[in-house]
């Protein structure tokens, strides 16, 4: 915060609401693209379902395959949210400010999405809402008294993943009242009676931004728990399963989270620059706010490598044939050690030699080029771990046999994609991605501080 | 509900001594269970699927080659991995030490197939279809499964029930192995076989073939294996997943070498 | 020297000498052919290890986070290097009590035994490259880091102290401080040193945990594979060193004298880190028990209840309180968060929480039966202490407090420099009506 001139608040409003208030040709074309490949793709998946699973690649003995590689990948994406607005909300890291509506409002896009993989995975995805949830998310018995089976891992994913996104939207919700009522004081008609009611009759008086840091506050301090519990049961899919040696380490909650974290930080260092370069706000998304993400990255990303090298050292330790048959399967054989080469220089490699260094940290093309890279080495990595411990499953290798994706599954992913470009699209249309109060507050905040003949940048803190 | 209701407890003893790889069982248990046709889409696409199956291991190197058979079916463990599992409580372990799939309930996640060690189950990954000549030899006492529903090898479960509710409830007499074998209540696999490979009865059944069997291995668990007195032995026994079917060791006069494949 | 500190010195000394006492009658009564009498051993090692190698890692990271409240902390943290040399006798005679890697009983070999028993290190070190030379090797790493941190930390320190002090200090504090004159270029030097070495620390710290606790812990226990233990031995060690340093904050704050430098920022700050730790021990323990308990797998099943349901199954009752119960609920309160005695009273149990950890785990390591067998197939019984065991346990205690004490008195326990950069960060400004800390972010 120290690069940037505190900008008088009309100029941070003008700045931040153009993306509501004016719209450039581009966003026409770039939202029709985007809905047409999320047609496509929810077309394909109606196909599926009317035809049958048959239509992916999966078979026997990989019965999970690129559905749900997508499914933990998008859960990963969503824990950037937490981690950028909670997390650093909570130790005070001034350098948060910017990224922090990006980030929450990715991870409620992401979770979203992700939650649709899981049903359109299943055999008979009608059937799921009716044993499963019915009501709105709530279960219910409807025949002979069969409540949902809580010792099933897939009964616990909805839980937390639903707990999760309830606590997200409100986390995004509440940041939001403040701007809601910026663009209230500034549009007319039916978008003006939209955000009055959103904003909750919000005038900006002292004691509705005590609550509103306060609820902040308890927000971030809650939603940690779940945060870290989502992922960790989203990995006791697999830990919990017996057969698949290759997946039951002991090790997956910690390691899937952290693996998350990087995703997800990650993704939202490549949508700020995104952001900055497609509306201009130079003076908001400033290098400095790059470097210190690029600087945080590098922890998390040697903590996930850790992590990852304890799993492949752990699964070595025990000395069990079939455990043993699935990581040289994975190390030597074609494609697959290809692809493992290319995921472990993708994920950690690669990226954390760039981040290491200043200049690589503030050159915007390299940050993107290497946040890229993370999140195609972290799908890798799930696929790497889903697909090749059930392609070797145990010692009957008769039954072994491998997995390659269809047409489908390749459309519904790209689909996903585009879904969460979409919604993100929509979302800037209706509100900004940068909140405009935490800008305001940041800069209310800065100081300087006069050390014998040096003149150095300071802020007003608590404690 | 019923009145007396016998408690039985049901196991299978495959002797690989006598299993000659003929495939018997695997079409009988087609036939049985109204599989869906293998064409030769399905196989290439590898999604045909055998309720029992028959694996095929290569020992040794030409000219000294064997080819060891193992039919491999549900074990019906009794510590199903595949049980926890599912959300919607479609598989689970009835009184009789079935493991039961409840088809109608099947949302189809898979995840009890993934967690099964010996892959003894099969998703339905296509609605399968019958050419109309073949669909008179559907079997009318067994469901036929749609497209996304996960199902195994069941015991002959609807010969099971027949053989209860015609046997123990109408004629109120005993059901004993020698009235199942000659009633043909015993699971289609153990009566197609010619070799007598397969057998099956109530664990407790004193004329039965699998008593002495099950006794034997479940007095030495697999930690004192080495001092069981037939040539009884549980696949993936260190699993600890209690399977209700037992292997008999292939006894071998000209052995490759020792301590290959399964129970050699 | 002050009465109490002086008590201190004694009763260390004391404890140390009774727990040398013990350690010379357990090594004539049972020598160093087994392993299992040396339980209680491996499990004051393995606490002072754990609780002493993650302490100067506090300073590192704290600096690296740029926290403004870490000022008091640093020394305080710094100064555990000192035990470092400690460590490394400690570990020796451990060295001798490693079981092989090969079965001697190899022929005939058990239907239900390894030849190679299990081992992190790939099957690589056999004989001279044994893994207790590696062990000893990084531990010997780990001191010698620790102790040139401490060194680099102390410089500007000692060169201010050195124009004050007499006799031996005055030379003492010279050859240490060498030609220190706080020019720029050596104090970006040092910040530059203590940064890398900080880094390289912790992740040597974390591997060489990762080294122990595999080699004499989990590699005892048949047929425990375990991915997170690593994991979790290491967050015990951060969770109670951060807990040893309230606790010391606390004594020095309130008898200390140092009032006026150790405000409650500090608390109110770490104990944040404190509960997140401990919600993170809780977590991980968590994700441990129910992997292994879910798949009904005979061999984790007799694990679980060998090490937390049956024979140390009490001591992993006490365990769980007082590492995550007790503290959970101290640490809760923001009231007490905001105090002294709140952190440090959390301290105290995390301290208690990771010794019963370690006994639990190490004794129970070092007792489990034949280390050849492929799984567990019965459940051993708890082993208690005899008095010699009981001895070195309160040596290790007396003998780590006893080095610390007196490092104290060779280097200040405040870092002066730092504080008085601190000083120059920070001060109170007053913004729209109310006072609040206005703090310099130079960087």
């Amino acid at each position: 915060m120290q690069e940037g001139r505190v900008l008088p608040a009309k100029e941070i409003n003008r700045d931040l609401l153009r993306s509501i208030l004016t719209t450039p040709n581009w966003y026409w074309v770039t939202v029709a693209i985007m809905a047409i490949i999320v047609l496509g793709a929810m077309s394909a998946a109606g196909l599926m379902i009317n035809k049958g699973m048959g239509m992916t690649g999966l078979n026997r003995p990989v019965m999970w395959g690129f559905f749900i590689v997508n499914f933990v990948f998008w859960i990963g994406i969503s824990h950037a949210g937490v981690m950028l607005s909670a997390i650093l909300r909570l130790s005070k890291a001034e350098w948060r400010r910017p990224a922090t509506r990006a980030a929450e409002v990715l991870t409620v896009f992401s979770l979203m999405t992700a939650v649709m993989m899981p049903l359109i995975h299943t055999g008979r995805p009608w059937r799921l809402v009716y044993w499963v949830y019915t009501l709105p998310f709530v279960p219910y018995d409807f025949a002979r008294g069969i409540w949902p089976n809580i010792r099933s891992p897939l009964v616990w994913d909805p839980s937390a993943i639903f707990t999760y996104l309830t606590s997200s939207i409100l986390f995004v919700m509440v940041a939001l009242i403040p701007d809601m009522a910026v663009l209230r004081d500034r549009t007319t008609g039916i978008r003006h009676q939209a955000y009055a009611l959103m904003a909750m009759g919000w005038q900006g008086t002292p004691r509705q931004w005590k609550l509103q840091i306060i609820s902040g506050i308890l927000l971030s301090a809650l939603i940690l728990p779940v945060f870290v519990s989502v992922h960790s049961i989203v990995s006791w899919d697999f830990g919990m399963a017996v057969a698949v040696k290759s997946w039951h380490s002991t090790i997956f909650a910690p390691y899937f989270v952290v693996g998350a974290v990087h995703s997800g930080v990650s993704a939202v260092v490549f949508v700020m620059i995104l952001l900055r370069w497609i509306y201009g706000w130079e003076n908001y998304i400033r290098h400095e706010h790059i470097d210190a993400l690029g600087r945080l990255l590098i922890v998390v990303a040697t903590g996930w490598f850790y992590f990852f090298v304890m799993e492949v050292i752990f699964g070595f330790y025990g000395r069990e044939a079939d455990e043993i048959a699935v990581r040289e399967f994975q190390f030597t054989q074609p494609p697959w050690n290809l692809w493992f080469i290319f995921f472990t220089g993708l994920t950690y490699f690669l990226p954390v030699s760039l981040w290491l260094f200043k200049w690589t940290r503030r050159n915007l093309w390299i940050m993107s080029i290497a946040c890229i890279s993370v999140n195609i080495g972290m799908w890798l990595e799930r696929f790497l771990i889903i697909v090749p411990g059930l392609a070797q499953k145990q010692m009957f290798t008769f039954t072994w046999y491998t997995y390659a994706p269809s047409a489908v599954e390749i459309t519904i992913i790209g689909g996903t994609f585009a879904m969460v470009t979409l919604l993100m699209l929509l979302f800037s249309k209706v509100l900004p991605l940068i909140p405009l109060y935490d800008i305001k507050e940041g800069d209310m905040l800065k100081t300087e501080i006069k050390i014998g003949r040096a003149t150095v940048p300071a802020v007003f803190r608590e404690d | 509900m019923v009145t007396q209701r016998v408690d039985h407890k049901w196991g299978m003893v495959i002797d690989l001594d006598r299993c000659t790889g003929c495939q018997a069982c695997v079409v009988a248990c087609q036939s049985e269970n109204n599989l869906p046709i293998n064409t030769k889409d399905l196989f290439l696409q590898r999604r045909a699927y055998e309720w029992i199956r028959i694996e095929r291991y290569w020992e040794g190197e030409f000219p000294d080659v064997k080819a060891r058979f193992i039919p491999i079916l549900c074990q019906h463990c009794e510590n199903a991995p595949c049980e926890p599992v599912c959300p919607v409580f479609a598989t689970y372990h009835n009184d009789e030490g079935l493991n039961v799939q409840v088809y109608n309930r099947c949302v189809g996640t898979r995840y009890c197939a993934n967690n099964c060690p010996y892959q003894v189950r099969f998703f339905n990954y296509w609605e399968p279809v019958w050419p109309e000549r073949l669909r008179n030899h559907l079997n009318p006492d067994v469901t036929v499964r749609s497209r996304g529903i996960m199902e195994k090898c069941s015991f002959c479960i609807q010969r099971i029930r027949r053989a209860e509710v015609t046997v123990e409830r109408r004629e109120r007499s005993n059901l004993d192995y020698a009235t199942m074998k000659k009633r043909n209540f015993l699971p289609a696999c153990v009566s197609a076989c010619p070799t007598n490979a397969l057998n099956f009865a109530d664990q407790a059944d004193d004329s039965g073939p699998v008593k002495e069997y099950f006794d034997d291995v479940n007095e030495h668990p697999h930690g004192e294996a080495h001092d069981r007195k037939t040539r009884g032995y549980r696949l993936l026994e260190e699993m600890g997943t209690k399977p209700n079917v037992i292997y008999l060791k292939k006894v071998d006069p000209f052995p490759l070498r020792k301590g290959v494949g399964h129970g050699s | 020297m002050p009465m109490a500190f002086g008590i201190g010195l004694g009763v260390s000394g004391l404890l140390l000498g009774l727990g040398i006492i013990g350690f010379v009658i357990r090594a004539m009564s049972d020598g160093f052919g087994a392993h299992g009498p040396w339980g209680y051993y491996a499990a004051i090692f393995s606490f002072i290890f754990m609780v002493t190698g993650a302490a100067p890692l506090a300073a590192s990271i704290f600096r690296v986070t740029k926290s403004h409240w870490r000022r008091p902390l640093t020394r305080v943290s710094e100064l555990f290097s000192l035990i470092g040399i400690f460590n490394i006798l400690l570990f020796i005679p451990l060295m001798f009590v490693l079981p092989a890697f090969r079965n001697p009983n190899l022929t005939p070999l058990a239907e239900n035994e390894l030849d190679l028993r299990r081992t992190i290190w790939f099957e690589v070190p056999i004989g001279a490259t044994a893994p207790q030379w590696l062990d000893l090797l990084g531990i010997a790493c780990l001191a010698l880091c620790a102790l040139v941190i401490l060194w680099l930390s102390a410089v500007p320190d000692m060169a201010q102290a050195r124009l004050q002090a007499t006799g031996f200090r005055r030379s003492f504090y010279g050859v240490l401080a060498g030609h220190w004159h706080g020019t720029k270029s050596q104090w970006l030097n040092q910040k530059a040193g203590l940064a890398l070495l900080g880094a390289f620390y912790f992740m040597l710290l974390v591997f060489m945990q990762f080294t122990i606790s595999s080699d004499y812990a989990q590699s005892l226990i048949p047929g425990w594979k375990d991915s997170i233990f690593p994991v979790i031995y290491t967050l015990t060690g951060f969770q109670s060193s951060l807990g040893l340093m309230l606790v010391i904050l606390f004594v020095l704050r309130r008898w200390g004298g140092y009032k006026n430098y150790i405000g409650i920022s500090l608390f109110w700050s770490a104990s944040k880190i404190l509960l997140g730790l401990t919600l993170l021990w809780v977590y991980h323990m968590f994700a441990f028990g129910i992997t292994y308990w879910y798949g009904r797998l005979e061999v984790e099943q007799n694990i679980l209840k060998y090490l937390l349901f049956q024979s140390y199954g009490w001591l992993f009752l006490a365990n769980l309180i007082f590492s995550f119960f007790l503290p959970f609920l101290t640490l809760l309160w923001n009231p007490v968060r905001r105090s002294d005695w709140g952190p440090a009273l959390a301290g105290v149990f995390v301290l208690i929480g990771a010794f019963l950890f370690s006994w639990r785990i190490f004794v129970g390591a070092f007792n489990a039966g034949d280390v050849y067998n492929i799984g567990l197939e019965h459940v051993p019984a708890f082993v208690g202490p005899d008095l010699w065991d009981v001895l070195i346990v309160l040596g290790g205690l007396g003998g780590a407090v006893f080095i610390y004490l007196l490092g104290s008195r060779l280097i200040p326990m405040m870092c002066v420099w730092e504080i008085k950069e601190g000083a120059m960060y920070q001060h109170m400004g007053t913004f729209m009506r109310g006072r609040y800390l206005v703090l310099a972010k130079p960087e």
